[in-house]
């Protein structure tokens, strides 16, 4: 049998309803893991070990008895520090928020329970999902486990070192301008941004009321259709929800793709923010790959980086000062400075600012939908440049924006970052598919595709 | 931007303590913000709605 921290969510589900796996035995092992290997990722900023082991004897228990929740039956999930679990801490990863409890499980966290899973406990992020890697807070920053003294991204941090490193399979995390994708580029695992309003934000502390979304992290393509499968519908409670039909993702995921239209966007890497050498060849790859797997490649040009990251900026930036405002006023010194710098930004953007961005949103959104009216997915890139190294903060403003996620933030389109390769240096490399709004199976085929070309559910990090 | 001005846009937004703690963070944001504000392209079009368009009505 594969190790048991290697193991997908999907393949653990199975053997715990076959009756081949005790939840127990998996929690144990992967409790052993957090314990060995966590204090040099800090993936965990509060581990609910207790809880964790009582529910794994319940649902060995209900396995036992023939009574399955749902399809994630005994299957441990991290949850990001930005979203409500009763009875445990929501931080934020800030000491403004450090005593705050949850009373209720958000709805994600409801619903990933509803269908089995089981809380491990609460992870690391970037300060209120945006100032971040930070060493002044409470807390110390995650790390990256291709090699600890990189930085995992964000602002998800913990959901993609936890992820990666084998101490789950599955985590929650939010995605404002990127921070689902960001840290599955520089983790190498899967992370998708749902069609705006596809998840409930209920009970997730808000960073931008208008960019924010909830995704789930994995490692493999199938895992995370399984879980976006349990994650998505409607929300009456959240007032961006949206009415769809329930979809199944995970069923019948082949990754067929022939016949498949793909639109390359090649000025994002090319001339818009040249990308490192090894990330440009990485992408020509999947393409090349896609190509023969049957799809069929074409060239689009969107608008530039340039605007579509300054509409995120002031949008992001304006909504997120709404927020913190009260607390930025009183108490300015219980922030870490780069959220106080990121999130101050937003006191000083004019009406005018705010009002000509999201104007301007809605002209990004009808150039994209009219892209994917040509072709039936993007592909772009995610990270611009591998993880850089986490202790070097020129290093890490340098590349914060480096990025092509803040577009499909803005115009509210599914987005699916993963691996696209293995760089020099021994760190992974992204690749970026983006489909029509609600289209995320897709999405998941053209994923699966290259995951079966490139094998890139088999390639994990060093750390053991 | 000038220091005049970015202290008066500060204390406009009452943000006297971060000034007086953290006048370079209170800096560098102004910077940032005058910077990201001046690359968006407003839309020629003075009918050009923004994001997303008021509706009534509860919505599915």
């Amino acid at each position: 049998m594969t190790d048991l921290h290697w193991m997908t969510a999907s393949a653990a589900a199975q053997a715990i309803a076959a009756k081949e796996l005790s939840p127990v035995e998996l929690m144990t092992a992967l409790l052993s893991r957090i314990e060995r290997l966590d204090p040099k990722l800090n993936a965990f900023l509060h581990l609910d070990a207790t809880a964790a082991m009582d529910a794994a004897r319940s649902a060995e228990a209900e396995a036992m008895a023939g009574r399955l929740r749902g399809p994630l039956h005994g299957v441990p999930v991290g949850i990001k520090d930005i979203m409500d679990v009763a009875g445990l801490p929501t931080t934020c990863h800030s000491k403004i928020l450090q005593d705050n409890v949850a009373t209720a499980d958000a709805v994600c966290v409801s619903k990933l329970r509803g269908a089995g899973a089981i809380v491990l406990g609460k992870l690391s992020t970037h300060e209120f999902a945006i100032g971040g890697p930070s060493f002044d807070l409470p807390w110390p920053p995650a790390r990256n486990p291709w090699n600890t003294n990189h930085h995992p991204g964000g602002s998800s941090s913990g959901s993609g070192a936890g992820v990666a490193a084998g101490l789950f399979a599955m985590a929650l995390g939010s995605d404002t301008g990127g921070s689902v994708r960001n840290p599955a580029s520089c983790c190498g695992i899967v992370g998708i941004k749902p069609t705006y309003g596809l998840v409930s934000r209920r009970g997730v502390f808000p960073l931008a009321f208008t960019l924010d979304h909830v995704g789930p992290m994995t490692r493999t393509v199938a895992d995370n259709a399984l879980m976006l499968e349990v994650l998505a519908g409607h929300d009456p409670g959240d007032p961006g929800s949206a009415a769809t039909a329930h979809r199944r993702y995970a069923e019948g995921l082949k990754g067929d793709i022939r016949g498949l239209r793909v639109g390359f966007i090649r000025h994002f890497h090319e001339v818009d923010m040249p990308a490192d050498p090894e990330v440009t060849a990485a992408l020509e790859h999947v393409a090349r790959t896609l190509q023969l797997e049957g799809a069929e490649i074409r060239d689009i040009r969107l608008p530039t980086l340039v605007e579509f990251g300054a509409v995120n900026r002031v949008i992001l930036q304006s909504e997120a000062w709404a927020i913190h405002a009260p607390w930025l006023r009183e108490r300015p010194g219980d922030y870490g400075q780069l959220a106080r710098r990121r999130i101050l930004a937003g006191a000083f953007f004019s009406a005018e600012d705010y009002v000509q961005a999201q104007r301007r949103r809605l002209e990004l959104i009808a150039a994209v939908d009219a892209a994917l009216g040509e072709v039936d997915v993007l592909l772009c890139a995610s990270s611009m440049d591998p993880a850089c190294r986490i202790d070097s903060p020129a290093d890490v403003e340098r590349t914060y924006s480096r990025q092509a996620r803040t577009p499909f933030n803005v115009t509210g389109h599914p987005a699916l970052a993963m691996m696209a390769g293995v760089s020099t240096s021994g760190l992974p490399l992204s690749v970026q598919f983006v489909g029509r709004n609600f289209a995320e199976a897709t999405l998941f085929q053209v994923a699966r595709a290259w995951e079966c070309a490139a094998g890139t559910d088999k390639k994990h990090p060093p750390i053991v | 931007m000038d220091k005049a001005i970015l202290e008066a846009l500060a204390r406009r937004a009452g943000l006297d303590k971060a000034l007086a703690q953290f006048p370079e963070d209170v800096a560098a944001a102004a910077a940032q913000a005058e910077a990201v504000a001046g690359r968006i392209k407003a839309p020629a079009d003075p009918r050009a709605e923004p994001w997303p368009s008021m509706r009534v009505g509860n919505r599915p």
